[in-house]
């Protein structure tokens, strides 16, 4: 079994790769690398808020419509659409000073598309770290045991982030958290402007990347009041775990 | 709010007993509590939950899919990537899985090289015991109006250093890397400690 793992730098951050495959070779899997940085390197231009020719830019400033972006900005932008819908607008991307900003959702669309990328290459067991948002395929391969076992995702303490405070085991799917250590308090309430203080933290497991990292972001809006949107059909597959700002106390849905 | 959180004990050796947990999984959606926003101490999750370790939903096969591929006969022989362990610095527990311990570890403390970040420098400082990181900190880190950020930074860094090497945790959700420079200097670092 061949195995691979690799850092790099994109997004102002890092995006871990990790993956196992028993008939890639060495070449092949590089060349797979290699598509995944080039993808995460055109998100970047694509959907930077810094830059100032990416598409998002031109969209915040009025500068090209919806309709005139490459396809990729149109999926993100529907994608974000239904993750308002779902969120009662405690996901908004559209209510951010500045105007659009789908930073809350696109680095677990991305990182569901890194792992793609390398399944559709023949690699079955990957796991996509983008900076805490994860993309996770096919498990990994124990070479002790000589099992494919799910991956084993910790969940990091927002007050002490060298304690795990849970453990999800992953085969197959995301696994996305937001919380205000990540980067300060970066998560804002569309409906008041005010910083979110639903949650210290807020991780969501499910299917697809985007919508965990999305309803991750929602729930640090909404707090315990975000288990009414995961009751919605849209939702089944999905939990939340959350880690209260005040109490000594952590909640699941 | 620690005092409630604090399952892992904060060490790495607690990190076992936590992670002896087996959550709900993911592809059995049809387990999934969806009602619910009900408060649960995490200490009781976890010490209650901790019964059961061995997960069941995933085909224990000796084997991946035999995924066809272009260069079937390449692979089987191949090095894991040999020429990426420089790059894989970060992720010591797969090397050592993969390739035990050889008598060219060292133990002792070894410091990486200062690596210029775009805020500042970061130079880190491992210690290593019976052939494992046990510790790793920021000797040099950027100081100034950047040390709120660099505060949460090193710790979640540190964090994802001293994780890698459990065998029992691939990942880790909610931690942000956030210097590249960490890892080149803990490359260095491992590289003298012939991790």
């Amino acid at each position: 079994m061949n195995h691979l793992r690799q850092q790099f730098p994109v997004w102002g951050t890092i995006v871990d790769v990790d993956c196992y495959s028993q008939f890639v070779s060495d070449a092949d899997l590089n060349e797979a690398m290699k598509q995944i940085t080039d993808f995460c390197e055109a998100v970047d231009r694509d959907f930077s808020t810094y830059k100032e020719d990416s598409w998002v830019t031109r969209l915040r400033l009025g500068k090209v419509a919806i309709e005139n972006c490459p396809d990729d900005v149109i999926e993100v932008w529907d994608l974000c659409a239904q993750a308002k819908w779902l969120s009662d607008g405690a996901f908004d991307p559209w209510a951010v000073a500045g105007g659009f900003d789908p930073s809350g959702l696109v680095k677990g669309w991305a990182a569901d598309k890194c792992a793609d990328l390398l399944v559709a290459a023949g690699v079955p067991h990957v796991q996509v770290n983008a900076a805490g948002d994860l993309a996770l395929r096919g498990g990994w391969f124990d070479s002790a045991s000589e099992e494919i076992k799910p991956w084993s995702i910790g969940v990091v303490n927002p007050t002490n982030t060298l304690e795990v405070v849970k453990v999800y085991e992953i085969t197959d799917g995301a696994i996305a958290t937001s919380g205000t250590y990540e980067r300060g308090a970066h998560i804002h309430d569309p409906q008041t402007g005010m910083i979110a203080i639903g949650a210290a933290s807020a991780t969501v497991v499910g299917p697809l990347g985007w919508l965990c990292d999305a309803m991750a972001t929602a729930v640090m809006v909404g707090g315990d009041d975000s288990a009414k949107w995961f009751g919605q059909p849209e939702l089944q597959g999905y939990q939340v775990f959350g880690v209260n700002r005040h109490e000594e106390s952590a909640w699941e849905i | 709010m620690k005092r409630a959180l604090l399952i892992a004990g904060g060490t790495v050796g607690g990190l076992g007993a936590v992670l002896a947990i087996t959550p709900p999984q993911l592809s059995t959606t049809s387990s999934i509590n969806i009602a619910g926003g009900s408060v649960i101490g995490t200490t009781g999750t976890s010490s209650s939950a901790s019964a059961s370790s061995s997960s069941t939903s995933s085909a224990p096969t000796k084997s991946a899919k035999p995924v066809a591929t272009k260069k079937a006969t390449a692979g089987a022989t191949t090095q894991p990537a040999a020429s990426q362990s420089a790059t894989a610095a970060a992720s010591p527990a797969a090397t050592q899985t993969t390739a035990p311990v050889t008598s060219t570890v060292k133990d002792g403390t070894f410091t990486g090289p200062s690596v210029n970040v775009n805020y500042g420098n970061v130079q880190v400082m491992i210690t290593v015991s019976n052939g494992k990181i046990t510790d790793a900190v920021a000797v040099q880190a950027p100081r100034g109006k950047n040390d709120r950020y660099t505060n949460m930074a090193v710790p979640i860094l540190k964090q994802q250093t001293l994780q890698a090497q459990s065998a029992n945790i691939q990942g880790a959700s909610g931690a942000s890397y956030t210097s590249y420079g960490w890892f080149k200097s803990l490359q260095g670092a491992m590289a003298q400690a012939g991790l």
